[in-house]
């Protein structure tokens, strides 16, 4: 009697509970892979990412960031690949993914890694220092073009997204620029306050902390509209008050992705559980917040609508790491 | 009081009762490192770096830094009861030490090298923490031209000053330089001396290779010796420790000079080793019973200890302020940083105050709970000698291959370690020093961009290494230390021509 | 009984015999080390100027740096090898005599199995084989005690690393079966 009462609970538990047993879930500790150093912009990101899936119980098993920023990142990248299969293995990819195989020639082709969904772009803006003169972009160019010797801008690695704004700026105005590559953001934000350098495009997230400090000025923005931000940051401005280069009669703009991506050959199941996972972040607090901090654009692609985006924008990266001349042959 | 202030606001982050629990236990196991044969500072906190790399970079240095104190105490355990240094710079305590010992005054001598310990620490601590305010207004004057001057600096007084065969010291520093190459070239963006694989991308990881050359190898050495030992137990009582410091002020022109002999040794890189020698024989000298050195007298303990103790602290000075290690277990400290995503350098004291607030204060509380520790579980942790070689060689072995791994997850680099070992093993045995490899695996690159960016910057003039005062003076002072040997032998060469003229 | 007579003695039974043959001279192995290191100077060398080793406009090309210092490398362990040579031979101390050099191997090989082990069995797995091996057969400890140490010592480093601070480690059959 009680064996089969016994066994038909456990059978209707079964039955009720098949969806849930159908669904994949990891069953291990899941590693976010970032494609750059401690306290990068990536590294920011997967720590929040950790942060918002604890705080808000989002997933079982634990998550763990795993720095794997040596080679300005091709090693993340040569990391996912080799992990084919794995879905414990989660990449915080960034337009490396584009540029990276083209300028440095390694055997790495983003469609080798499963898609998940895309959860923001991020900005560029052109800062110089706040103790010099030029008051916006017309001033800046004027300047440089009047320095005997070419200025100094300063960016995060070589022949990538900074260089390519660096020489995209050239061609526009006609100014000559040096472009010193730093490893890090950081380092490049902190030369422009020594004075070392006279200017930099990094990103909003990396010169937050000096522009705040009022140690240095944004010029403009690399985008077809204003950051869309009206909080004061510093004492005086708003992300959105900082205007777009095209505005400023500088046209050049380029955004930059910030997209999740699994190692090849999973599973649908694998890849629906982290489409689900990372929709589910993009709607905590924790995440919104993060946003509008670093003054990312909030942004959320999955699917169809993602590969596309992925397609084209790495057809841009392309002609523009062709037009820059950055290609290795 | 600048420094005050800031030094309080340190304290503050420290005084909770997680830090507290770590201080002890990297205390702990710092003392335990630096008494185990084939260990020892730099191994050791090389060994256990892993396991702060998912801490706080505050509580993981703190950790670290305990770990360190603790090995410089547990270093003076074995030289005086069982005349075994555990480093280099512990040789000039066994002197007095181990008689004492013999003589059953095993207690006092040992209280004596702990507490001048605790007095070399602290007069460099106290260093620290009045020159820091000064550097971090300093701080932004550095560009790239200052950079490269300073780790040119650091290079050419290791060739220059280094007591090896020259063609040796060179052997091992460009052989450094070259390995710190492979990989991705930051500035072009291109690969290079990776041979097409994949796991040479990465490059070579400044503490893989150091866990090898010093962990793997010093297991290999030490198993060519003979392990048994003979020495003296001692349990240190309170009448003993409160007659050794009523004692103590006697001795103030000892501590004092070789506290200073410390720091000045410490700051600039002649190190912890030539500090304790340096102490001891000016101890010697300027005593009017030098006849008794080296029979056991107290004084020829606290001389060495002291300064150590002073050069192994102040070496952590030009490691913070400059990103330039002056010492192994400085420049591991400084790999340590830049895994956490600290940029060791002059910004690290504007950009990162709570951290090295948080440290300056760590050095002052964890020396003090560090004296204790030690004067009270001396017999413990000299029974840990007990313990079988065979115990413990496999169990190092594992520890570093753990080590290894958890750098960059990365299987080839525990084939590295591996590499490594019987390198570092090999070039010990033939008289190739390890410690220019190590200096120049861990600045090699950044020597190398700083230089390449101050070359984009100045479209290739190399004027611009003189381009102002600072930068300048820099630069002419390495070439100067760099063709050291040659400038000295001249300056002789012309006070003896000299000389006889005048006689 | 003052504590200071106490003494600590530990013997060690399989201590190198002093007497020992030596196998090879220092004088031999700093040859042989001068000539890889010239042979790995030349390979970067030679791989440095393809990269490209010249002065452009910016500065130094990415092999420039690396050229030189291999040049340097192999300039001064050639100069190590022609001084070596003229050195007398008859005055060559022993790099290694026959028992230190089974003592090395004693450790060696087991670290180079272990190294080969990790990868299939996983950090915690080794590590236990390792230790116990290691007392046991070469320390001659008693197979109780060996096994006792090295299952508390893998125990600790596995909760420490994996279950306290999220190291990740390699691991082999016997985690994934416990499901971590």
């Amino acid at each position: 009697m009680s064996y089969f009462t016994r066994t038909a609970t456990a059978v209707a538990a079964l039955l009720f509970s098949a969806p849930a047993i159908a669904a994949w879930e990891p069953t291990k500790p899941v590693e976010i892979v970032v494609a750059a150093g401690a306290g990068g912009a990536s590294d920011q990101m997967a720590r929040m990412m950790q942060a918002a899936i604890q705080k808000n119980n989002l997933m079982k098993q634990p998550m763990v960031v795993s720095l794997k920023g040596g080679a300005s990142g091709a090693e993340a990248l040569i990391y996912m690949k080799s992990s084919e299969g794995d879905a414990n293995k989660v990449l915080i990819a960034y337009s490396l993914i584009y540029m990276l195989p083209l300028s440095a020639k390694i055997p790495f082709n983003w469609r080798e890694l499963t898609p998940v969904s895309v959860v923001a772009m991020d900005q560029f803006v052109l800062w110089s220092n706040a103790s010099k003169p030029y008051k916006n972009v017309k001033d800046f160019i004027e300047a440089a073009k009047a320095s005997g010797t070419p200025f100094k801008m300063g960016g995060t690695g070589s022949k990538r997204e900074d260089q390519v704004l660096t020489v995209f700026t050239e061609k526009k105005t006609g100014a000559k620029f040096n472009y010193l590559p730093y490893k890090s953001g950081g380092e490049a934000a902190t030369q422009l306050v020594g004075n070392h350098i006279d200017a930099n495009v990094n990103n909003p997230s990396e010169n937050l902390e000096v522009w705040r400090a009022g140690q240095v000025k944004a010029l403009c923005v690399f985008d077809k509209e204003r950051i869309n931000y009206t909080n004061k940051v510093t004492d005086t401005q708003s992300w959105k008050d900082i205007p777009t280069c095209k505005e400023e009669g500088l046209d050049v703009q380029y955004l930059m992705l910030r997209a999740m991506f699994l190692p090849g050959k999973v599973t649908d199941d694998q890849k629906a559980f982290y489409v689900d996972l990372f929709k589910k972040v993009t709607e905590t607090p924790e995440y919104k917040d993060y946003m509008e901090k670093q003054a990312l654009k909030p942004v959320y692609m999955t699917g169809e609508a993602m590969t596309k985006f992925l397609g084209e924008d790495d057809a841009v990266n392309t002609a523009l790491m062709n037009e820059a001349g950055f290609v290795a042959k | 009081m600048e420094a005050l202030g800031l030094l309080m606001q340190g304290f503050g982050v420290l005084l909770t009762w997680k830090i507290l629990a770590l201080m002890m236990v990297g205390l702990v196991l710092g003392i335990f490192v630096g008494v185990l044969p084939g260990l020892g500072g730099p191994n050791g906190v090389a060994i256990l770096l892993p396991l702060t790399f998912t801490m706080d970079p505050t509580s993981a240095i703190v950790m670290l830094s305990c770990i360190y104190w603790g090995a410089l105490f547990g270093g003076a355990i074995t030289s005086i009861l069982f005349n075994i240094p555990g480093e280099a710079w512990s040789v000039a305590t066994t002197f007095d030490g181990y008689p004492m010992a013999q003589q059953g005054k095993a207690a006092e001598a040992l209280t004596a090298a702990f507490t001048s310990s605790f007095i070399g620490s602290f007069a460099a601590v106290l260093l620290i923490t009045f020159l820091a305010p000064a550097i971090s207004s300093f701080a932004l004057k550095f560009g790239p031209p200052e950079f490269f001057a300073v780790y040119l600096l650091t290079f050419c007084s290791f060739v220059g000053l280094g007591r090896e065969d020259k063609h040796k010291t060179i052997i091992s520093m460009s052989l450094g330089l070259l390995l710190a190459g492979i990989g991705l070239d930051t500035v072009s963006g291109q690969l290079r001396m990776t041979f097409g694989s994949s796991d040479m991308l990465r490059g070579v990881n400044f503490l893989v290779a150091v866990i090898g050359l010093f962990g793997i190898s010093e297991i290999l050495l030490t198993m060519e010796e003979r392990l048994a030992l003979r020495g003296h137990a001692a349990k240190i009582s309170l009448r003993t420790v409160w007659q050794v410091w009523t004692d103590m002020p006697r001795y103030w022109v000892t501590l004092l000079r070789s506290s200073a002999i410390g720091c000045w040794l410490g700051i600039t890189p002649g190190g912890a080793i030539a500090a304790s020698f340096m102490g001891y024989n000016l101890a010697k000298r300027f005593s009017k019973d030098k006849e008794s050195f080296g029979k056991g007298r107290i004084e020829g303990v606290f001389a060495p200890e002291t300064a150590a103790h002073a050069s192994g602290t102040a070496a952590l000075l030009p490691m913070l302020a400059l990103g330039i290690p002056g010492s192994g277990t400085a420049a591991i400290l400084l790999g340590g940083l830049m895994v956490w995503g600290l940029n060791p350098g002059p910004l690290l004291f504007v950009e990162h105050k709570d951290f090295v607030w948080g440290l300056i204060a760590s050095m002052y509380l964890g020396n003090i709970v560090g004296l204790i520790l030690v004067l009270s579980t001396v017999p413990v942790f000299a029974a840990v000698l007990r313990v079988p070689f065979a115990a413990i060689a496999p169990m190092i072995v594992v520890s570093c291959a753990i080590g290894a791994f958890a750098i960059q997850n990365a299987m080839f680099d525990i084939w590295l370690m591996l590499v490594f070992g019987v390198i570092g093993y090999v070039f010990k045995k033939i008289g190739i020093p390890l410690a220019p490899l190590t200096l120049a695996l861990v600045l090699g690159n950044r020597a190398e961009d700083a230089f390449r960016l101050s070359m984009i910057g100045a479209e290739g003039n190399l004027g611009v290494f003189w381009s102002n005062k600072l930068v300048g003076t820099i630069t002419t002072l390495a070439i100067v230390l760099l063709f050291w040997p040659i400038l000295d032998r001249l300056i002789a060469g012309i006070s003896k021509a000299r000389r006889p003229a005048r006689a | 009984m003052p504590n200071s007579d106490m003494e600590i003695v530990v013997d060690d039974p399989t201590a190198p015999d002093d007497n020992s043959p030596a196998v090879t001279s220092k004088r031999t192995v700093d040859l042989i080390v001068s000539l890889l290191l010239i042979a790995f100077a030349i390979l970067m060398a030679w791989d440095n100027q393809r990269t490209g080793a010249s002065w452009d406009s910016s500065g130094p090309q990415a092999g420039y740096f690396p050229f030189y210092l291999s040049l340097i490398l192999g300039g001064a362990a050639l100069f190590g090898f022609v001084k070596t040579l003229m050195e007398p031979a008859s005055e060559a101390k022993a790099f290694v005599t026959r028992a230190q050099l089974g003592r090395v191997m004693v450790v060696l090989v087991p670290t180079f199995l272990f190294c080969l082990a990790l990868k299939f069995l996983g950090l915690y797995v080794s590590s236990f084989l390792l230790i116990c091996g290691f007392m046991g057969f070469v320390g001659k400890i008693a197979w109780w005690k060996s096994l006792l140490t090295a299952f508390i010592f893998t125990a600790v480093m596995f909760i420490v690393f994996d279950v306290y601070f999220d190291v990740l480690m390699p691991k082999g059959p016997l985690e994934a079966l416990i499901g971590r």
